[in-house]
């Protein structure tokens, strides 16, 4: 062999050395580094995690992996960056524990890798860069204090009070303006709801976690293919209940009218229990879901959704009112082929479902007040009732796209929004809790929790997803 | 953006000058002297003919669509201006481009499945570890930035063909002439559409029955084809200035007597008339239209036998198999 390496040979002048020092793991590409073969064949990180964050603590943990708070070292080299708060989502690796070799990485997290690299916009959350180090992915994202859930919490918190017109109508714009630019660059994000908005602490709402969104621009494969199931199901549209193979923008856009109810009472509008996949793996039939939006909605009609009949679970909807008169629940398959609304209304009752909600929000007298006196959200008004209408709408093809929406009344008319959706906002919402129990995010055991219903890279993994 | 190339990270980030380019490769060969020196390797466009080679006989393999195949093109040049190949093993990192790809363009394929079909290529260079797949994709998503979304000529091909009236036999030619243009530095040198047009353009005026330009274009026809192609782009060019706008005298190749080539003809003439009303940077096809055309020269040149013993001289000198 007498082309190995010899001393004085030239290997690497690069960056290599740089790092290879602070790592204190012994990762096969730091034994081919030093065990004398040549070093180029082994995978050398460009930047350590470590090297280029201080660790401030955990934030959460989910199907993916988990998020850190962390803050930007002063950059070596020229000049001190100000450090910056960022959020470092770590990718849990296909196995758990020690991660012994390269697997590949799962398609969902090259495709949050490769959409979060391209995408620019003020109310998507932004990413910093992400780190290849030790098996492991390492997104990098700006830090956002805030979130949806935790401000609707905040208010559920006693007294009861909503948030305020002006915050509703800001979070609602921005957060449409965030959906628009997705949309336009054909990018469907197929999870939004309340955890998955972020709010900075200049009140600027990001959409973050794209970590189910998808391209839809002439996708190889029909989006159905690969992950039979998305979004969480108290914001899924109900063409994807009865079983769509399409996928359009409209799914987000009947989630965006979903967090907007949200955002007035407080509480899921539709919060049904979520029927589990059984053992055949057949996906389930949201029942309970269906039942839920139809109880405020009315039961879906082909004349309000003309396609209506062509959806795959069209038939269930039968099963739904048979559910309302359960004792006959034996019945269910039998010939009803008109799926039709006993027991539900044909028509919606949104409308009242809007005004109780405005007039009447949360029950607490005082705090839910305006100046006036009056109810503070009524100052909403109707077109906050169309805004909401039209994107709780039930035929995809009618309801409102983010271009739309952000055209709606509801934004031109009433005080001018702000891009501050905390602007004249007295309360300070709790920041983000990060806990310092587990800050180590080099080793840290991963949760063992999966975002239930959402097989991914079905093609991958086929016989280890059946065990999970 | 996403669908939106003129926000695109290729764009920003992996549109380049010729000298910048040029530049990057030259500070690579600096930094690894020694090593160019040792293993010295075929012209550049020999190598990215025979990687190009390989990579489709993967890809036949596979059964890989064209889109991620033309993606792992895109990744396997963007590695190399970044690392130098001898300090690589090409295969590994073929593999690993169209492994990668795939992914990209969701149409996955199954890591152990890749590499038991690339040994069946490789046997001397891909061991049966799918780990070192793994590997190398963390080193390639690295060396791109983790920017793996890649615009293709082929869907402005498509948006133009009725516009442009062309025929199936056109799309067809045009198409190869994309495939072929992975062997080239135009994916770095210019935007995506200016590459469809210019594979319009050279499928209209290049002999209709050379059917892989790559392999039965000779010198000869090639050069007929050049100067038919500028013409028309000067044309073009006139007729917007102003000046001329007369698109009646386009020039044919010497070939052409029959009907069948009168209505081709006719395409050109529409093409050219089309480009003279449009925007497009008709100084960006000129130079793309000589970087094909001088390709396709080169491409008689090529030695495959030469080009494939030095590539695997310095993998097993250098122990990148293992």
């Amino acid at each position: 062999m007498p082309l190995r390496l010899r001393p004085g040979y030239p290997h690497s002048s690069s960056s290599h050395h740089l790092f290879a020092s602070s790592s204190s793991s012994s990762s096969s590409a730091h034994r081919l580094y030093t065990d004398g073969r040549d070093q180029s064949a082994g995978y050398q990180p460009k930047a350590r995690v470590t090297e280029r964050y201080r660790i401030i603590g955990f934030i959460s943990s989910g199907t993916y992996g988990r998020v850190y708070k962390a803050v930007s070292r002063a950059s070596n080299g020229e000049g001190i960056a100000a450090p910056i708060e960022v959020a470092i989502k770590k990718f849990k690796p296909d196995k758990e524990g020690e991660q012994v070799s390269y697997t590949g990485i799962s398609q969902s997290a090259i495709r949050e890798m490769s959409l979060c690299s391209e995408l620019r916009h003020s109310n998507v959350i932004r990413l910093v860069e992400i780190i290849l180090e030790d098996k492991c992915i390492f997104m990098v994202f700006e830090y956002a204090e805030h979130d949806l859930l935790q401000i609707i919490h905040h208010h559920t918190q006693q007294p009861r009070h909503p948030i305020p017109p002006a915050t509703v109508k800001s979070i609602m714009f921005q957060l449409l303006n965030g959906c628009q630019y997705l949309h336009t660059n054909w990018v469907l994000h197929r999870d939004l709801k309340p955890a998955n908005i972020m709010v900075t602490s200049g009140g600027e709402v990001k959409i973050g976690d794209l970590g189910l969104a998808r391209r839809f621009d002439k996708p190889l494969h029909s989006l159905f293919s690969g992950d039979k199931v998305v979004v969480t199901i108290w914001y899924r549209a109900p063409e994807l209940i009865l079983g769509s193979y399409h996928y359009t923008p409209a799914i987000d856009m009947w989630a965006v009218g979903c967090i907007f109810a949200e955002l007035l009472s407080l509480r899921p509008i539709f919060k049904g229990e979520e029927a589990k996949m059984d053992s055949k793996k057949t996906v389930p039939f949201q029942r309970n879901q269906m039942h839920k939006i139809a109880e405020i909605m009315g039961m879906p009609t082909k004349e309000r959704w003309p396609l209506l009949p062509a959806m795959p679970e069209y038939i269930q909807l039968n099963t739904l009112s048979a559910m309302q008169h359960s004792t006959h629940s034996h019945h269910h398959h039998s010939h009803h082929q008109n799926p039709p609304s006993r027991g539900y209304a044909t028509t919606s009752s949104l409308e009242k479902w809007y005004y109780s909600t405005i007039n009447n929000n949360s029950g607490a007298g005082s705090a839910a007040s305006g100046p006036n006196g009056q109810p503070a959200l009524q100052s909403l008004g109707a077109e906050g009732y169309k805004l909401l209408a039209g994107l709780l709408e039930y035929d995809p093809e009618k309801r409102l796209t983010a271009a739309q929406a952000l055209q709606s009344v509801f934004f031109s008319s009433g005080d001018r929004v702000s891009a501050n959706c905390f602007e004249g906002v007295k309360v300070e919402y709790p920041h983000r809790r990060v806990s310092q129990d587990d800050n180590d995010i080099r080793t840290s055991s991963l949760p063992g929790t999966k975002r239930s219903g959402l097989p991914d890279d079905t093609l991958l993994r086929p016989a280890k997803r059946m065990k999970e | 953006m996403s669908a939106n190339y003129w926000e695109s990270t290729q764009r920003r980030h992996w549109l380049f000058t010729k000298d910048e380019l040029a530049s990057m490769r030259q500070k690579l060969e600096d930094e690894n002297a020694e090593l160019v020196r040792m293993f010295p390797l075929p012209q550049p466009r020999h190598m990215a003919i025979y990687f190009n080679q390989q990579l489709l006989r993967l890809g036949k393999r596979l059964t890989i669509r064209q889109q991620a195949m033309a993606t792992a093109q895109v990744y396997l040049k963007r590695f190399y201006t970044r690392v130098e190949i001898r300090r690589t093993n090409p295969y590994l990192v073929i593999t690993t481009a169209i492994y990668l790809a795939c992914k990209m363009e969701e149409a996955p394929q199954h890591i152990r499945l890749i590499v038991t079909e690339a040994r069946q290529l490789w046997q001397d260079f891909i061991g049966l570890d799918t780990s070192k797949i793994g590997e190398c994709e963390f080193y390639l998503i690295s060396e791109m930035s983790s920017q793996l979304i890649v615009h293709q000529p082929y869907r402005s091909l498509l948006a133009l063909r009725g516009e442009l009236s062309l025929v199936d036999e056109d799309v067809q030619l045009a198409k190869s002439i994309i495939n072929d243009h992975y062997m080239t530095d135009l994916p770095f040198l210019c935007s995506p559409h200016i590459v469809a047009l210019v594979a319009i353009l050279l499928a209209l005026v290049l002999r209709p029955n050379s059917t892989v330009p790559g392999q039965s274009a000779s010198g000869s026809a090639a050069a007929a084809g050049l100067a038919a192609a500028q013409a028309a782009l000067s044309q073009a060019h006139t007729a917007r200035s102003g000046q001329g706008g007369i698109l009646s005298e386009i020039p044919s190749t010497p070939e052409v007597k029959e009907r069948v080539q009168e209505a081709r003809i006719t395409r050109v003439q529409h093409f050219a008339a089309w480009l003279a009303e449009s925007d497009v940077d008709i100084a960006a096809m000129v130079d793309a239209t000589q970087e094909i055309i001088s390709f396709y020269e080169c491409y008689e040149q090529y030695n495959d036998k030469l080009t494939r013993e030095q590539i695997n001289r310095f993998v097993k000198a250098r122990n990148l198999d293992k």
